[in-house]
């Protein structure tokens, strides 16, 4: 029998010397058949991701128009400088702002609560679970659609709930004070429940002893929560706000279905600015450091975010 | 070993220089600059060939792949005619999409009359001046028509320039007509403006349930801003100086500003709550359900409205013509009506054959017999006599509105520009029509971002914010 501890210190060299097996080509090492398998999906990764990212990030710097042609004239960082500085792009900002912190924090609360209760519940959790579920497997596209006619103000299912409860008809897609929290009502409805997932399992992975220690010390419901679940759930819970905040951050779909922005352009997010400047005007420079700007936003935030995790985790 | 690693890092250089060259290798758009059609209709081809359009998903596009296939293949019967469509608000994203990948999945693109402008000076469409010149009978036309649906630059009202060059043909006309209940405000349709608005508000008060106006409003496509642009035009508006390339001042002069004060605080308040987001499709509904007393919409987009099976005012085509009646717009300080309708052009990147047949489909559709058939199928045609002829007057209520406005129309600007001036004008309107802007500083905000639009074409970086 060999020595597995020198196995798993030279696992590459062991492998690579190891003879081709009998029908093998002589040429055809393992490291030759890793290359060729790992090719075809390294390749759609050039293609289809890298590629795209260098060329947007190529484009930025010049004043390409996709639909004029022509080529492309350097203007070096006057496309950033312009959206840095642009009153309309600060507008879009804060919408976007206020649309990732009142859906995220909504659906923060309401996806840890729906976890509680559910984690609590013994007979029918998967089934209840499951039906949670729903909503997230659903394209955006139909949610939003769906969600207009319920909206309607004249037709709309909400209203007519309204109306049989003796209250007004609400301008819910077309007012600037309600069209932004519909928005954020329906992101919610569709993904509390990834909030809530991500949530059950921490709640889950939470070892029962530690509960059974605080019965025995006759602590209190509150204390236990307090001091036992949100601890160890929380950096779970942070994990599943970062990738929610991320998506948030980048909605268009929505929006596109459901005010298009608008009235005027109240309810007009980043992306589909982007959109617009990208596929209205063509203004393909701009549009792709418009694009490598909300990027690079992101991965600063992230990089934040992460440090701020890793230390809670240190701690 | 490092060998492997090397090649493994060649290859992946390697690869990412071709997929490079492959994806830059396309662009051919250095010259920007209409290509000419043949004067003469190339030879076609006999194998089966599949003619392709682009349009909006609407009536009239179903209408015309079921009246072509019908038609024309009797002529031409290896042709197969398919008309492609996408909802309104993607139409203009979905050709020019297409146009800037050089390659297109449609052979004949049918653009909005504001769209040419964009499509001709990036060489999207042939030009087809020597081609009309040699087979199509110009004087049939009225001269707008022609122009508003091919020309370019831009003709000006009711003018068509002899000597500018056509990229395009007729294909269906249209304009605003005013759809009002005959049982609630009386068989003879308000004369003015004024007029009109009393007789919503008046209809409005005696039918609890029932709004005075409906008219589009909503924020994508050309909704909001064709709304606005009809009142600026009856109230003696302009939307620009043409020929300086001057907005700020025109637009937001004392004629647009009434204009826009008309449409917020005396038109608006007559419309259902949450009316805000309408656009076609939701004024017809309103109008079929009874719950508008006077409504405005395309006529192009006006047939299912005599259609029982999706209307509440009757039980036959009969019966709901009882209660709606069709009508030109109200005048006020001017007649003027908006210009609808489209264009056929011929994309510069369609295959030789398909370009050839294309070429040889506009001058079979652009004859005297085949306008009127095609009246009578339900399209509205451009050719003066088949305007005239009683297929078209007598297909439905409604066309008579259409030769009546004729002389009346105004356009919008046919410029390279045209998709941001719009979206800025439609957002700005919206915004006011929903109270999310004051009037008066919507409109000053659209005459400011237009401005800025136009002057700075040509500019380097930042553009398009």
């Amino acid at each position: 029998m060999s020595d597995p501890v020198s196995l798993t210190d030279h696992p590459v060299r062991e492998a690579s010397s190891t003879p081709p097996a009998p029908g093998r080509s002589r040429h055809l090492s393992d490291r030759w058949l890793t290359v060729a398998f790992i090719s075809p999906a390294l390749l759609l990764l050039l293609a289809m991701s890298v590629f795209p990212l260098l060329w947007a990030l190529y484009l930025s710097f010049t004043d390409y128009s996709a639909t004029r042609g022509g080529p492309a004239t350097f203007v070096w960082f006057e496309n950033f400088t312009a959206i840095l500085t642009s009153a309309q792009v600060h507008m879009r900002a804060f919408t976007t702002l206020l649309y990732v912190v009142g859906a995220v924090t909504l659906q923060t609360v309401l996806g840890f609560s729906i976890a509680y209760l559910i984690s609590r519940r013994v007979r029918g959790r998967g089934v209840l679970t499951t039906l949670f579920l729903v909503p997230m497997m659903l394209s955006p596209v139909v949610v939003g659609l769906f969600w207009r006619f319920m909206l309607d103000a004249q037709f709309g299912v909400i209203n007519s709930m309204l109306g049989s409860l003796g209250l007004g008809q609400v301008e819910w897609l077309t007012k600037q004070n309600t069209a932004l929290i519909s928005l954020i009502v329906v992101d919610t409805w569709q993904w509390t429940p990834f909030i809530m997932l991500i949530a059950l399992a921490g709640l889950t992975a939470v070892p029962k002893y530690l509960y059974e220690a605080a019965s025995i010390d006759r602590a209190s419901e509150w204390f236990r929560f307090r001091t036992i679940t949100l601890p160890l759930v929380w950096p779970l819970l942070l994990i599943a706000v970062l990738f929610r905040a991320i998506e948030a951050f980048r909605l268009f779909d929505l929006v596109y279905i459901l005010t298009s922005g608008g009235p005027g352009v109240s309810t007009e997010t980043l992306s589909f600015h982007v959109y617009k400047v990208a596929f209205l005007g063509f203004n393909t420079g701009t549009a792709s450091a418009y694009g490598i700007l909300m990027v690079l936003i992101v991965i600063v935030l992230a990089q934040l975010y992460m440090r701020y995790l890793n230390k809670l985790k240190e701690d | 070993m490092r060998y492997p690693k090397r090649i493994g890092l060649l290859a992946t250089a390697v690869m990412l220089v071709a997929t490079t060259v492959v994806a830059c290798g396309g662009d051919e758009g250095t010259n920007a600059s209409a290509p000419k059609a043949p004067a003469d209709i190339p030879a076609l081809t006999n194998d089966p060939l599949t003619l392709s359009f682009i349009w909006f998903d609407w009536p009239p596009a179903k209408a015309l792949e079921a009246f072509a296939n019908a038609e024309y293949t009797k002529q031409r019967s290896n042709v197969t005619i398919k008309v492609n469509v996408v909802p309104n608000a993607n139409w203009h994203d979905a050709m020019f999409t297409q146009f800037a990948a050089r390659k297109t999945d449609f052979d004949i693109p049918i653009l909005d009359s504001q769209h040419i402008g964009e499509a001709v000076t990036n060489g999207n469409i042939l030009d087809i001046t020597d081609f009309v010149k040699k087979n199509i009978e110009v004087d049939a036309y009225n001269p707008y028509l022609l122009a508003a649906y091919g020309q370019f630059p831009q003709a000006e009202t009711g003018q068509r320039d002899e000597n500018a060059s056509l990229y395009g043909l007729p294909l269906l006309g249209d304009t605003w007509t005013m759809i009002y209940r005959k049982d609630l405000i009386g068989e003879t349709p308000p004369a003015t403006w004024d007029e009109m608005i009393a007789a919503a508000q008046k209809c409005q008060t005696e039918n609890p349930g029932v709004s005075g106006l409906a008219f589009h409003q909503a924020n994508g496509s050309d909704a909001a801003a064709v709304t606005y642009n009809t009142v600026n035009g009856v109230y003696g508006g302009n939307l620009w100086d043409s020929k300086s390339r001057k907005i700020e001042g025109v637009i937001n002069d004392a004629a647009g500003q009434e204009a826009m004060d008309v449409l917020v605080n005396k038109m608006k308040p007559l419309t259902a709550a949450g009316s805000g987001n309408w656009f076609i499709d939701e004024v017809n509904a309103a109008v079929a359900q009874g719950k508008a007393c006077i409504a405005f919409n395309w006529i192009a987009a006006s047939g299912g409205l005599l259609d029982p099976e999706q209307s509440t005012l009757g039980k036959t085509r009969e019966e709901i013509l009882g209660k709606l009646g069709f009508a030109t717009l109200p005048k006020q300080k001017t007649d003027l009506v908006p210009l609808g309708g489209m264009g056929m052009h011929v994309s510069a990147y369609s295959s030789p054959e398909k370009q050839a047949e294309a070429l040889n489909f506009m001058k079979w559709f652009e004859q005297a017999d085949v306008q009127k058939k095609w009246a009578a199928a339900g399209g509205v045609p451009a050719r003066t006599d088949a305007l005239q002829s009683p297929e078209f007057l007598n297909a439905g209520p409604f066309n008579k509105v259409y030769a009546d406005s004729v002389s009346r129309m105004r356009d919008m600007w046919n410029v390279p520009e045209y998709a941001r001036l719009i979206d800025i004008e439609n957002t700005n309107v919206n915004a006011a029509l929903n109270g999310a802007k004051d009037p008066k500083t919507a409109l000053n905000d659209i005459a400011k971002e237009q401005q800025a639009v136009l002057d700075s074409a040509g500019k380097k970086g930042g553009g398009g914010l």
